[in-house]
């Protein structure tokens, strides 16, 4: 019963030390199944009624995850060494065991054999760890087959042909593999395609060893080992990073390093079979060395590519729209750098000669398959290879083999990255799902609703639970509690978009008997009824903040609060969270005087911001609303210029405003989003309670408090931007954001309008993120928000729809010592485990909407059919420039030209010397960035059955061309 | 790393709430005037008593005067390591075993002697406080040195939010709070409590207090029987039954 | 007559106060009798002089006695191992009848050495290296020695070897002399109750 498990193990250091542990056994592990007369009814998790128990082995549980999560598989009994064994080689996969083990639903039985008496196998002399595992899972066999005996069968689901002999002669039992299972279940044919991606391969686990890759011709270095990188990362010969990758095209990336500056990273071979988020380590490789770039990597395709040659290229540079727009700030490749240059500041280049640590998701890829090259169809049932492409274009192509492949064309489905080894030229993944059809509306939605990790899943009874009943008022209890304010009496209003139905701020001000007045911001006190360690709450904090999509909305919290009972609609009493300020007649703030309350309000009116300022601007009205409207304005405006005296950044983001059809959901107009004097009041208003509040939470809980920081970007980062203004003799100076702000002012062109609007955009991209963060992670001087130069900022004013904001409510009602923190607000740890996990929600919420924006400015340049527009490059790359059209507020790239309405026969544009810009191969025609251009805008089918937004340059002087011709030719001869 | 299974099992195959195996030995070093060698689970500790004898130095004219040394073997862990008598760990376990201990001792019937423990940890896996104190306790047994009540100790910890009796050497380094106890069950009396590394709300110390005091009753339970046993033995052997 | 009981372990209740007396190997605490070490209960009846009635109960160890020290007012048996100039050290072997597990060290000062005229001893008149004495624990002395004395008429030299190496035979209060070689020797001889010193005189 007491056992001694002894084994020797290499440190870290590379000393060799002998482990001895105890290892009890038990008499006292159930069988969990009701069959056993000594298993009690709490215990039992198998079922009596199954058609057969079944035991796994740990290939089954690697490789085939996604079969065993199927709903038709259960009464799976799971032998506690399998999941070590799991836990080891892949942890996705043990923790989507666990899941299923855990669930209620499903009847998976983790059965503790290492610790159970009669299970308990030791080593014997000499014996491989693996078989002696085998014998482990094997006697787990034996052992419910003996107790069982003629009441239930037991079969053992391997992938190891050996194990299952061994199985059969042994023990008598039944043994199958994957597949064979899958045939023997008639009754659910699903099982079949998703065993079908093993085809005719056995997974002896023997094979992953040297043997049999060097059988394959190798394509891509292999990965060295893990030893030899970590002493290359100790003495400084390789580097660390992440990587990123350019969204244009996913053989380009850089890994920022610790030397400062980025390494660069192109081509495939370089590439190394590494991917977007990796965590790899990079080996700098000398300038004079040729990078083997391009789309086929070196070494001779040959024998290997028979079953892939689906005469496909590696990988397409992605053309037109949906490259763009997508990944906002954190791409700095948007401009990019030149080719031979010489100069010290060049990044360097590097090769990838390890991988720590995948970032491949779990939760699959979203993509289409593409159809046979060779025009043929897919045959329909016949297993097959077939190129998966991912939506999101950073990742490359994928091989996918499928029985199905003639069902899954012009569908959206999800894969699962398998490996990718150095012999095959792309990665294989696995079928999981299939979402809709290519091209429908909702399909497309929720297949960008994936991509960025976004859960649409209606709200959860236990969640709805949480919600006071409707109809809901406020009631006696909240007028008698004596935290909260009566302020029904002031006269609040608020300012929002229209057709904005989730109010969770309004605004007040009036004048004070001293002759001061008191401002007020209102927002909605979404915490009194979202409590911590409620599922309502664990919901939204898992949802982050609400998701805006052009056709919808998919809220963090339900819409009973959103729309109705948080909301601070107009004529209504309404719960809120209040700040109170007394201002000067110049807009001094008396900070000393600022008090917080939680109150009761009543917004005497909900406008939208183009009524505000009509109320505003016209003079003749004379009511309270518009009075203090117009009171509110001038404080606006007062606290606006002292903002942009200290350096505040006046950024362009071009809002991409689509008016759609309500009923067919068709956009009908696209354009840029206006910003009026209104706005900027409601603006300034919300920024001085969320930096008040800062300081009040900051003051009482100096190390847990939630902020936001908008850390300053360094130079680095606006160098290619720098760059491309210099030929068209503008500077900016970014030494300090004043600087920037100031220059950025003075960014203008004569006669160019547009060009400001450009450079603030770009300027705008160059900038880190801002990021929500606990107190304590960084120091003081880190707080800085380099945007709004404030020195102390967090997110107070908009709760119903952003997590982060509800955190704060929290931290300032328990500042004023009206609320309890819960202990886990006040751990670091988990607090920088929240922080974080809002800055990931709120990038994939930008994502989405951008996405969102993307796919329906297709439907509208669908319906509207091919315009020709007024553009401004604001890029350039070897093969293709990237253009911003003003009017509709898009970007894309440009990879064609078209001459006399025609498309030419191939882009002739090469980068010239400097870098700044590229010029026609007959040196007619030049671009750089900020030039004008006009391109025709038209939506084509590619790929056989995706539509894409293609844009094309116009080249104007194609009409001209003969005579422009004979200038150059004279030209030339006078050289 | 998980400490505690959600099928309720330990890294070792115990539950929560069990001990390791205790094995109690009297007499095992001749030369000293009471001796004994204690294991939980793997840890191994040697504890040796001399006394009371002539005090070298300091001499207390109404009591005993204990001394105390605890030495840890380079062989005791996984890897070799000489730590010494010196080190801050001995001194500070040293210290804490000695006062345990002598509270236990009627000290006023030996004045102006000195009694000298030596302790040996041959083995390190975890609980080395309690099984210095379990050892240090048979020894005095059985050096015959009068006491007041038997003594039992043994570390409970908080991992994973279960509440685990009886932590192994990994158990103890999950980084989770350590409470060695050491009570007198008789007397019904917590002779020594002491938390390491951590902070606990008030409900889970008290859980965890409640749990320690259980297993030192089992604890002292063994040491019981392992004393009756030897003396019964000793009777054997003298031929007085 | 004593009556022998189980085995018992330290902090075994054995009974009350009020019935028995707390012997050897016990100790009372709030009106209870506990052990306090491991070994045989024994029950024995009241001694006849004994002013309480009350059977006396103890504790006897496997191992033969419980572990003596000596106490203030302790007639001990030791050896002199050597001699200072104003005092004689001992080795003290035995408290009244029993074996010490472990040595202890005394001392006899000039001033302990008897009782009456005590400025005229010399040590070396009264001990020599080697002798066995008989002498009462006076005081806990300093860290290195007990103080002894020896200034009883049954205190001092119980045996002495004379130079020829024979035991001697006590002559007086102050001397012995070896049957060999019929050498007086001056010691401080203690007077042993069934010898034959008082035959002698």
């Amino acid at each position: 019963m007491w056992q001694k498990n002894a084994y020797l193990k290499k440190t870290r250091q590379g000393n060799v030390v002998k482990v001895v542990r105890e290892h009890y056994l038990r008499d006292d592990i159930s069988s969990g199944t009701p069959l056993d007369p000594q298993c009690s009814p709490s215990d039992a998790k198998l079922s009596a009624d199954a058609r057969h128990y079944l035991v796994v082995d740990t290939n089954v549980v690697l490789k085939a995850t996604d079969f065993l999560e199927h709903s038709s598989i259960d009464d799976v009994i799971v032998p506690s060494i399998v999941l070590q064994e799991a836990k080891s080689r892949n942890l996705s996969a043990y923790h989507r065991i666990r899941a299923l083990a855990a669930d209620p639903q499903r009847r998976f039985y983790v059965f503790a054999n290492e610790n159970h008496r009669d299970t308990y196998v030791k080593q014997k002399d000499g014996e491989l760890i693996n078989d002696r595992n085998d014998r482990a899972i094997r006697a787990v066999v034996s052992w419910y087959k003996q107790l069982l005996g003629d009441k239930m069968q037991v079969i053992l689901l391997s992938g190891d042909r050996e194990n299952r002999r061994l199985a059969r002669e042994e023990c008598g039992a039944e043994a199958c593999s994957v597949q064979e299972y899958a045939r023997m279940r008639t009754d659910d044919k699903e099982l079949l395609d998703l065993a079908a991606h093993w085809g005719q391969q056995e997974f002896d686990e023997d094979d992953e060893s040297e043997g049999k890759s060097k059988k394959r011709r190798r394509i891509y270095e292999d990965h060295r080992p893990l030893s030899s990188l970590t002493q290359g990362i100790k003495n400084g010969t390789l580097h660390q990073g992440v990587l990123n990758v350019s969204r244009y095209c996913w053989h380009e990336g850089f890994v920022p390093s610790s030397i400062g500056q980025e390494i660069r990273i192109e081509g495939v071979s370089r590439m190394n079979r590494a991917m977007a988020g990796d965590v790899v380590v990079v080996e700098i490789v000398p300038d004079n060395v040729a990078s083997r770039s391009g789309s086929r990597p070196g070494a001779a395709d040959g024998p290997d590519a028979d079953e892939e040659d689906d005469g496909y290229d590696v990988g397409d540079e992605t053309t037109g729209l949906e490259a763009s727009a997508v990944h906002g700030v954190d791409d700095a490749i948007c401009l990019q750098g030149p080719q031979d240059d010489d100069s010290s500041t060049k990044p360097p280049s590097g090769q990838v000669v390890g991988i720590i640590k995948r970032a491949w998701r779990t939760r699959g890829y979203c993509g289409t398959i593409m159809p046979p090259r060779d025009g043929k169809d897919f045959v329909p049932g016949r297993a097959r290879w077939v190129r998966f492409r991912p939506k999101d274009r950073r990742f490359p192509h994928m091989m996918m083999r499928t029985a199905q492949a003639d069902q899954l064309l012009g569908k959206n489905i999800v894969a699962v990255v398998e490996e990718w080894q150095s012999h095959r030229r792309l990665p294989d993944c696995r079928y999981v799902r299939t979402i809709g059809t290519v091209g429908d509306t909702e399909a497309e939605t929720d297949v960008l609703l994936m991509e960025n990790d976004i859960a649409t899943s209606p709200f959860t009874p236990e969640v709805l639970a949480c919600l006071p009943p409707l109809p809901w008022d406020v009631g006696p209890a909240d007028v008698a509690d004596p935290h909260r304010r009566d302020l029904r009496h002031l006269c609040v209003c608020s300012v929002d978009p229209p057709g904005c139905k989730d109010i969770d701020d309004a605004l007040h001000v009036r004048l004070l008997p001293n002759g001061n007045y008191e401002l007020g911001v209102h927002i909605a006190d979404v915490t009194h009824f979202v409590k911590p360690e409620t599922a309502l709450d664990t919901e939204a904090a898992q949802r982050g903040t609400t998701v805006y999509l052009v056709q919808r909305r998919i809220d963090m919290l339900p819409k009973a609060l959103t729309e109705d009972i948080c909301s601070l609609r107009g004529n209504v009493d309404r719960l809120a969270f209040s700040v109170l300020w007394e201002a000067t007649l110049e807009g001094d703030v008396l900070h000393d005087k600022t008090t917080f309350t939680k109150s009761i309000i009543r917004s005497r009116a909900a406008l939208t911001y183009e009524e505000a300022q009509t109320r505003i601007d016209d003079d003749r009205l004379t009511d309270d609303v518009s009075m203090s409207l117009k009171a509110l304005a001038r404080f606006g405006q007062i606290l606006r210029k002292r903002r942009m005296e200290k350096g505040a950044l006046e950024l362009a983001s071009p809002e991409v405003k689509l008016s759609i059809d309500t009923e067919s959901l068709n956009p009908t107009d696209i354009g840029l989003s206006q910003v009026r004097l209104a706005n900027k009041m409601v603006e300034e208003m919300m920024l001085l309670a969320n930096s008040t509040v800062a300081e009040k939470i900051l003051s009482r809980f100096p190390s847990s408090a939630c902020l936001r920081r908008h850390p300053a970007a360094p130079r680095s980062k606006y160098e290619p931007l720098l760059k491309a203004l210099e030929p068209h003799g503008v500077s900016l100076d970014v030494t300090s954001n004043k600087r920037l702000a100031e220059t950025l002012d003075g960014a203008v062109l004569p006669g160019d309008p547009f060009f400001n609007t450009i450079v603030r955009m770009m300027a705008t991209r160059c900038m880190n993120e801002a990021q929500y963060f606990g107190a304590a992670q960084y120091s003081r001087s880190e707080y800085y928000h380099f945007g709004l130069a404030m020195d102390l900022y967090t997110h107070f004013t908009s709760p119903i729809r952003r997590y982060a904001d509800c955190l704060v409510h929290r931290f300032l009602a328990a500042s004023m010592d009206q609320e309890v923190l819960p202990a886990s607000a006040h751990d670091v740890d988990t607090v920088k485990g929240v922080t974080d996990n809002l800055n990931v929600r709120h990038r994939n919420a930008q994502f989405a909407g951008r996405a969102s924006v993307t796919l329906f400015t297709l439907i509208y340049f669908k319906q509207k059919g091919t315009v020709t527009e007024a553009a401004r490059v604001v890029g350039l790359r070897k093969k293709s420039v990237i253009v911003f059209v003003p009017k509709y507020g898009i970007e894309g790239m440009v990879g064609r030209i078209l001459s006399g309405g025609e498309e030419a026969a191939k882009w002739d544009y090469v980068m010239n010397k400097s870098g700044n810009g590229v010029v026609s191969q007959s040196g007619k025609r030049s671009l750089k960035v900020f030039d004008s251009v006009t391109v025709r805008i038209e939506v084509k089918t590619t790929q056989g059955y995706e539509e894409e937004v293609i844009m094309s340059l116009v080249d104007e002087d194609a009409a001209q061309s003969a005579d422009a011709d004979m200038d150059t030719a004279d030209a030339m001869d006078e050289t | 790393m998980e400490y505690v299974t959600p099928e309720g099992l330990r890294t070792d195959g115990r539950r929560p709430r069990e001990l390791r195996k205790l094995g109690c030995q009297l007499g095992t070093l001749e030369s000293a005037d009471g001796s004994a060698t204690c294991e939980m689970g793997f840890t191994k500790v040697l504890a040796a008593v001399f006394g009371p004898r002539d005090t070298a130095g300091k001499l207390h004219p109404d009591r005993a005067v204990v001394r105390c040394q605890v030495a840890t073997a380079p062989f005791s862990a996984g890897e070799r390591r000489r730590r010494g008598k010196r080190g801050p760990l001995a001194t500070e376990q040293a210290a804490t075993i000695r006062e345990t201990l002598a509270e236990n001792i009627h000290l006023e019937l030996l004045p102006r002697t000195q009694i000298d423990l030596y302790f040996h940890v041959l083995q390190a896996d975890g609980g080395i406080l309690s099984t210095c104190l379990n050892a240090g306790m048979l020894a005095l047994a059985d050096a015959g040195i009068p006491l007041k009540d038997l003594v039992g100790s043994c570390t409970v910890g908080y991992l994973e939010s279960t509440p685990l009796l009886d932590l192994n050497y990994i158990e103890e380094s999950g980084g989770g709070p350590l409470l060695p106890m050491a009570y007198q069950p008789n007397m019904d009396k917590i002779l020594m409590l002491q938390m390491d590394k951590g902070k606990l709300p008030v409900e889970t110390f008290e859980v965890l207090a409640t749990l320690a005091t259980e297993g030192c009753r089992a604890v002292t339970g063994q040491i019981r029987q392992s004393l009756m046993n030897h003396t019964k033995q000793l009777a054997v052997a003298r031929g007085s039954v | 007559m004593s009556e022998r009981g189980p085995v018992v372990c330290p902090g075994d209740r054995l009974g009350q106060e009020s019935n028995y007396i707390a012997g050897a190997g016990t100790y009372g605490r709030e009106g209870f009798i506990y052990a306090s070490i491991v070994g045989r209960q024994e029950v024995t009846s009241a001694q006849g002089d004994a002013e309480k009635k009350l059977p006396i109960v103890t504790v006897t160890s496997m191992k033969g006695g419980g572990k003596v020290v000596p106490q203030i007012g302790d007639v001990v048996t030791g050896r002199v191992t050597r001699l200072r100039q104003q005092a004689a050290v001992v080795d003290i072997l035995c408290v009244g009848e029993r074996a010490l597990h472990t040595k202890f060290q005394g001392q006899i000062r000039t001033q302990d050495v008897r009782a009456k005229e005590i400025d005229k001893v010399t040590i070396p008149t009264s001990f020599r290296p080697g002798d066995l004495v008989r002498a009462e624990v006076l005081s806990f002395g300093d860290a290195n020695f007990y103080y002894l004395s020896t200034a009883k008429n049954e205190l001092g030299v119980v045996y002495a070897e004379s130079p020829a190496g024979v035991p001697m035979v006590p002559i007086s209060w102050q001397d012995m002399q070896c049957p060999q070689t019929h050498v007086r020797e001056r010691r401080k001889v203690a007077k042993v109750v069934q010898n034959t010193q008082e035959a002698s005189k």
